[in-house]
């Protein structure tokens, strides 16, 4: 095949090849979440996903997906099968109402003794994030201990279930979370020597203007 | 939509399906959009919400894979290194697009796989653009410029559709698309502006892709019930013929002020209708370029269909036998 890309051209593509096959499952491998923090002492968002064949590799494509424009002070990754959904409220409304109440523990009497048991009653740290605007990005809010996802949620209900509105919540396992290391922030620090990848970067108004002022100062022709 | 241009819009007369779908459920959905809303990929939705959606993303995502190649074969003969630097960086971004597009169609149901393989194997279509050549590094910075900004008008329409996903991909693409318009803007200026020779380079690549671009978003929409409905459903955020006349009247004036030229007599803005005039693109050409006959069809599916199969021992060797696949979620 020629090319106007001397490069193209080398490559010696056929003109005309067969059609190719499709690809087999897992190609693509499969997707993580990821999750950035915008500033230093900001809760954790949702910043969209990656595929990837494992943990290492999604950290890797998410700092370049997502961190490449938009500056930030750490990431993490979860694999999407590690992500338990609630069910989807209303904008404005909160999907914990919906939710059976959760079990008393205990004999804890006031809301904090309550939820003070269920933080300890469970087994494993449980990550929660909230949506609370449909088309926004989910936000996290905190972290419980439970025996299960299913219960995590509730417990999230009794400790986050003031705030709203809350559209969806997230629960992620901790111990399935990929983090990055508060001693490696330098790595987010790499912004600075790429200006010419900044609309700011150009100054095409000077030259225009530049340009203008020439025409009007030439001699008609 | 990127460039309706690359749309083989749903035939008119193509059922709708949706004397098929809950009535109870549909109308909730409809309630959802009118209140403002975002659709969000575990609601609910029609099957022809869905499979337009898919349609528009995955075609959005292909073109920007495939139109990061005609800028991409300049970066290595950028003059200077400065701007290979700034070319590689807006073609960096636009394959993140694509990366961004793609998980956004594939929260809808259609892996990555598939629409890889459509988009090589051709049954999936891109904006058909691309399939011009660009000759010069003035064709590139043509691309950088006025093709970018015709994406970002349909980009920013989009944005402000129905889809959570969709439009969860389209703010951080926007974002990005500020640099590649102020850089493709800036490249052509200074070429428009510089030496007699760099001038001509500049309009002679203007001359060449005047044409595409105007046909860039596509034949005015036949008003059938699709197009009434997609817009109810914020699926299509702006008639093709909107597009072009929003384009048309931020970019004209910006050509016109560094002293170029575009090769259409016949264009020129009405002031009484406010509306732009010009002669009608020659859409029997754009039907034969977009059903495969152009001069850089073969070459766009070849050279990524060659990238694809290259890495495919590479993604082999890291597949873990564990890997079990789930779609995005958001
Ligand atoms: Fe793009
Ligand atoms: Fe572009
Ligand atoms: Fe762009």
């Amino acid at each position: 095949m020629n090319s106007l890309d001397p490069r193209i051209t080398r490559l010696g593509l056929p003109d005309a090849p067969p059609p190719p096959p499709d690809k087999l499952a897992l190609d693509q491998f499969e997707t993580y979440e990821a999750f950035h923090q915008k500033k230093e002492g900001t809760a954790y968002a949702y910043v969209g996903p990656v595929h990837a064949p494992s943990a290492d590799v999604a950290f890797l494509f998410a700092k370049e997906q997502y961190s490449r424009r938009f500056a930030c002070t750490g990431m993490w990754v979860v694999p999407t099968t590690s992500v338990h959904l609630s069910p989807y409220a209303d904008d404005n409304a909160s999907v914990y109402d919906e939710l059976p109440a959760a079990e008393q523990t205990g004999n804890a009497s006031t809301a904090e003794q309550q939820e003070e048991a269920l933080y300890t009653a469970g087994d494993e740290d449980y990550d929660i994030f909230h949506l609370k605007k449909r088309g926004k990005a989910h936000v996290h809010v905190g972290r419980v201990r439970a025996t299960s996802p299913a219960a995590a949620l509730q417990v999230a209900k009794a400790v986050f279930g003031d705030q709203r509105p809350v559209v969806n919540v997230w629960v992620v396992r901790s111990a399935d979370v990929l983090r990055s290391d508060d001693e490696d922030r330098d790595i987010w620090l790499t912004t600075p020597e790429k200006k010419y990848r900044d609309a700011m970067a150009y100054r095409v108004q000077d030259k225009i203007e530049r340009f203008k002022q020439e025409q009007k100062n030439a001699p008609q022709v | 939509m990127y460039g309706s241009a690359s749309t083989d819009h749903l035939p008119t007369n193509a059922p709708t399906g949706l004397e098929n779908e809950d009535p109870i459920l549909l109308a909730e959905f409809e309630a959802r959009i009118a209140r403002g809303e975002k659709i969000e990929p575990n609601d609910w939705m029609p099957a022809l919400y869905r499979k337009q959606l898919i349609r528009m993303i995955e075609q959005h995502a292909h073109s920007e894979i495939i139109g990061s190649l005609p800028e991409g074969t300049w970066i290595t003969r950028a003059p200077g290194f400065r701007r290979k630097m700034a070319q590689m960086a807006k073609v960096q971004d636009e394959v993140g697009h694509a990366q961004l597009l793609y998980s956004a169609a594939e929260t809808l149901g259609k892996t990555r796989e598939q629409m890889l393989s459509d988009l090589i194997n051709g049954k999936s279509k891109y904006s058909n653009v691309f399939n011009y050549p660009a000759y010069t590094w003035a064709d590139s910075n043509v691309i950088s410029w006025l093709i970018d900004a015709g994406a970002i008008v349909n980009q920013m329409a989009n944005a402000k559709g129905s889809y959570g996903p969709y439009c969860r991909a389209l703010d951080r693409i926007c974002a990005e698309e500020a640099f590649h318009l102020k850089y493709g803007h800036d490249a052509v200026v200074h070429l428009a502006t510089g030496t007699p020779t760099q001038r001509r380079m500049i309009q002679e690549a203007l001359n060449r892709w005047w044409a595409p671009i105007m046909t860039f978003f596509g034949p005015s929409d036949k008003m059938s019930v699709h197009t009434e409905i997609l817009m109810r459903w914020k699926v299509k955020m702006a008639s093709n013929d909107h597009c072009r006349q929003q384009f048309l009247d931020m970019y004209v004036p910006k050509i016109w002020e560094v002293g170029l030229t575009l090769p259409d007599p016949n264009l020129r803005k009405n002031e009484e209708t406010g509306q732009w005039e010009f002669t009608e693109p020659d859409w029997e050409d754009f039907k034969r370029v977009i059903n495969g006959d152009g001069p850089c069809n073969a070459e766009r599916l070849a050279v990524r269909r060659a990238a694809e199969e290259n890495g495919a021992w590479v993604r082999r060797a890291l597949l873990s036998p564990k890997a079990q696949y789930v779609r995005p979620l958001a």
